[in-house]
């Protein structure tokens, strides 16, 4: 891959949400949207629309890997999505670069606290 | 009802989404048990479809499924289908231009091409400044093989000449009628711009005005008839003969005579022996009795050509006075000479094409490049695809240098050389080369015959010789006339000026020319004959080469 993982980012919102979902297994569209609504708190919700939409940006990139159905799964039409190391190198980087960015935040923020006082 | 509905805004959804994503999307719609959560499903729908309509048209088209048969089996390798693929914009941008540079191009090559297929095209050749033969108006050679016709026969002697077409000196125009007898008038090329060559004379001596505007109303009865030449001569005298000569205008045409003989004539040693001539005849008292100018002149002419038996060297006199300055021509004669070449197609009487793809071209003179190229090169142009050519010069009385290199080019595939013209009184040689060989010209590897007769005369025997030394053409029918110098008029007094043949063609070849002689076909056949052999020559020729 000739393209360098720092050239994704910053990511989306959904982006980020979809990939820290598949982050740690394999899943289908329902349960990444559920797995979504989980790791916000059901602050941020992601309709189907969004979601496929991100997905079939994030294959075409290859951060992820369509699976297909499984068998015996509850729905057939259940297709399985799974994070590639490209995907997991660009939200590693994202996450990195999100912590760069609380760390300076928080340290402004300490440092704004005195001037108050 | 919702449902039917949500599923009719996933049909709407493009073919490449609809296709990969349609059922998971309806399964995630079947997931939602409040129909508040279906309806913000709806609302999610209708903004993707938006949405992949408007700002995903890389995924409009369908692609390959996903691999629905395939098991997700960790540890068993999986196979992908090729990604959809859409160019940068930059690159679909670039690709067009390229493609339309690319479009424009061929179509204009194609056009191009065509043009040197189709028409033959004759580059604007800067006459004056080419290798080849041009009207030169600082050169007493180039302009044309017969010089201003105006002074080269006030005498009757040419009456020995062939017989005379009067009705070609009808189409003169005021400016080149003169007085002598209509043979010449009729002999000499009609369609040249004769004080355009008068101006190149290197003399002041070529003022020919008064005697030609004269000479018209004399002439007038010369234009009705055969029996010219003899009306002519007669009513010459009645001009001239109020004004007698004394000894010393006598001496002073003598002088005149011999000097410019001594200077300008072609052959050095026959100009002596005029010289000496002239001299032992005025000493013996020969010219006293002589006290009209047209008797004296036609007395020194006589003497002259006593010894010398060249024709074309001539004693004129003229009653009126010219004026030192030669006439340069008018706005109104060349626009004369224009319209007549215009009027008479520039002389190619006929061009076309006779059985057996042989191309006819009968060109009744050679008329200044400068004025006739476009004709010449259309003329050329129409018998291009031809497989033989024939010239039909047998009634061509000459004309321009500049021509018969124009019309050669078209028969070489390389700038030929043709001629040199000595010019004695300069001690200089100039050359004539045809031009650069003519894009689109298919001629110059094609059998070329040329017809030749009597009449064929200067310009046009050069044309003949020319291709004839360059073993070009095949020459058909009778000996030409023989006429290989060029003559200019050399003023000598207010009424005396002698014609003097001072400029010779020499041919690279033959170190010669046919001056005298005439130039000798290679079929000698008669005349009205000419055509019809170099046909079947030329049909021979033809089936030899299949």
């Amino acid at each position: 891959m000739k393209d360098s993982v720092t050239d994704f980012l910053p990511l989306s919102p959904a982006t980020l949400h979809i990939l820290l979902s598949l982050a740690a297994e394999d899943l289908h569209g329902y349960a990444i949207m559920q797995e979504v609504a989980r790791q916000s708190e059901g602050k941020y919700k992601l309709g189907p629309g969004t979601l496929y939409d991100n997905l079939q940006k994030m294959i075409q990139h290859k951060f992820v890997q369509e699976l297909g159905r499984r068998p015996g799964d509850d729905d057939p039409r259940r297709r399985y999505y799974r994070l590639t190391s490209l995907g997991r190198g660009v939200l590693a980087a994202e996450t990195d670069r999100l912590g760069e960015v609380v760390r300076e935040a928080r340290l402004r923020l300490q440092t704004a606290k005195p001037r108050r006082a | 009802m919702l449902r039917s509905l949500y599923r009719r805004l996933l049909d709407l959804h493009p073919p490449g989404f609809r296709h990969r994503f349609a059922d998971e999307m309806l399964s995630i719609f079947d997931q939602a048990r409040e129909k508040r959560a279906a309806a913000g499903l709806l609302v999610d729908a209708l903004v993707s479809l938006v949405r992949q309509w408007t700002l995903r048209p890389e995924f409009w088209q369908d692609v390959s499924p996903a691999p629905t048969t395939q098991a997700a089996t960790n540890g068993i390798p999986t196979f992908h289908t090729i990604d959809p693929f859409r160019p940068r914009t930059a690159a679909v941008i670039h690709g067009l231009v390229l493609s339309t540079a690319v479009f424009c191009l061929t179509c204009f090559a194609i056009r191009y091409s065509w043009i040197h297929v189709l028409h033959v095209r004759i580059p604007e050749v800067p006459w004056e400044s080419s290798q080849s033969t041009q009207p030169n108006p600082g050169s007493v050679a180039t302009p044309t093989f017969e010089e201003p016709g105006a002074i080269t026969q006030q005498n009757p002697i040419v009456q020995d000449s062939p017989a005379p077409t009067s009705a070609a000196s009808s189409r003169l125009s005021q400016a080149s009628v003169d007085a002598r007898p209509a043979v010449e008038v009729a002999r000499r090329p009609k369609h040249r711009l004769v004080s355009k060559s008068a101006q190149t004379s290197d003399l002041p001596s070529n003022a020919l005005r008064p005697q030609d505007q004269t000479g018209i109303a004399q002439l007038e009865p010369a234009q009705a008839g055969p029996q010219a030449a003899t009306v002519a001569s007669a009513t010459v005298p009645v001009t001239s003969a109020d004004l007698k000569l004394d000894p010393a205008e006598r001496q002073r045409a003598i002088n005149g005579a011999i000097a410019n003989l001594t200077k300008y004539y072609i052959d050095p040693d026959v100009a002596k022996k005029m010289a000496d001539a002239l001299l032992a005849h005025e000493r013996n008292g020969d010219d006293d009795a002589a006290t009209d100018g047209k008797v004296f002149a036609d007395l020194l002419t006589r003497q002259m050509r006593d010894v010398s038996h060249d024709k074309y060297v001539v004693m004129v006199y003229t009653a009126i006075p010219m004026p030192e300055n030669p006439p340069t021509p008018t706005p109104e004669e060349i626009a004369r000479y224009r319209r007549e070449m215009a009027e008479d197609r520039c002389t190619f009487e006929t061009v076309k094409i006779l059985p057996h793809n042989v191309g006819y071209l009968k060109l009744n003179a050679f008329p200044d490049a400068s004025i006739c190229q476009r004709t010449a090169a259309a003329a050329m142009a129409s018998v291009n695809s031809a497989d033989a050519i024939i010239f039909d010069l047998r009634d061509n009385p000459g004309g321009y240098a500049n021509m018969v290199a124009l019309i050669a080019t078209y028969l070489f595939d390389r700038p030929t050389h043709l001629n040199d013209f000595y010019n004695r009184g300069e001690n200089s040689t100039e050359q004539s080369w045809t031009m650069p060989p003519v894009p689109g010209n298919r001629l110059a590897d094609k059998p070329v015959f040329v017809l030749t007769s009597p009449s064929t005369f200067s310009a046009a025997e050069a044309f003949s010789y020319d291709l004839k030394m360059l073993k070009r053409a095949t020459l058909v029918g009778e000996t030409t006339s023989g006429r290989g110098h060029m003559g200019m008029g050399h003023r000598i007094d207010d009424h005396f000026t002698i014609r003097i043949p001072g400029v010779k063609v020499i041919n690279p070849i033959s170190k010669t020319n046919w001056e005298g002689r005439g130039v000798e076909p290679d079929v000698k056949v008669n005349v009205a004959d000419a055509l019809a052999t170099a046909e079947k020559l030329a049909e021979t020729e033809l089936q030899h080469k299949k």
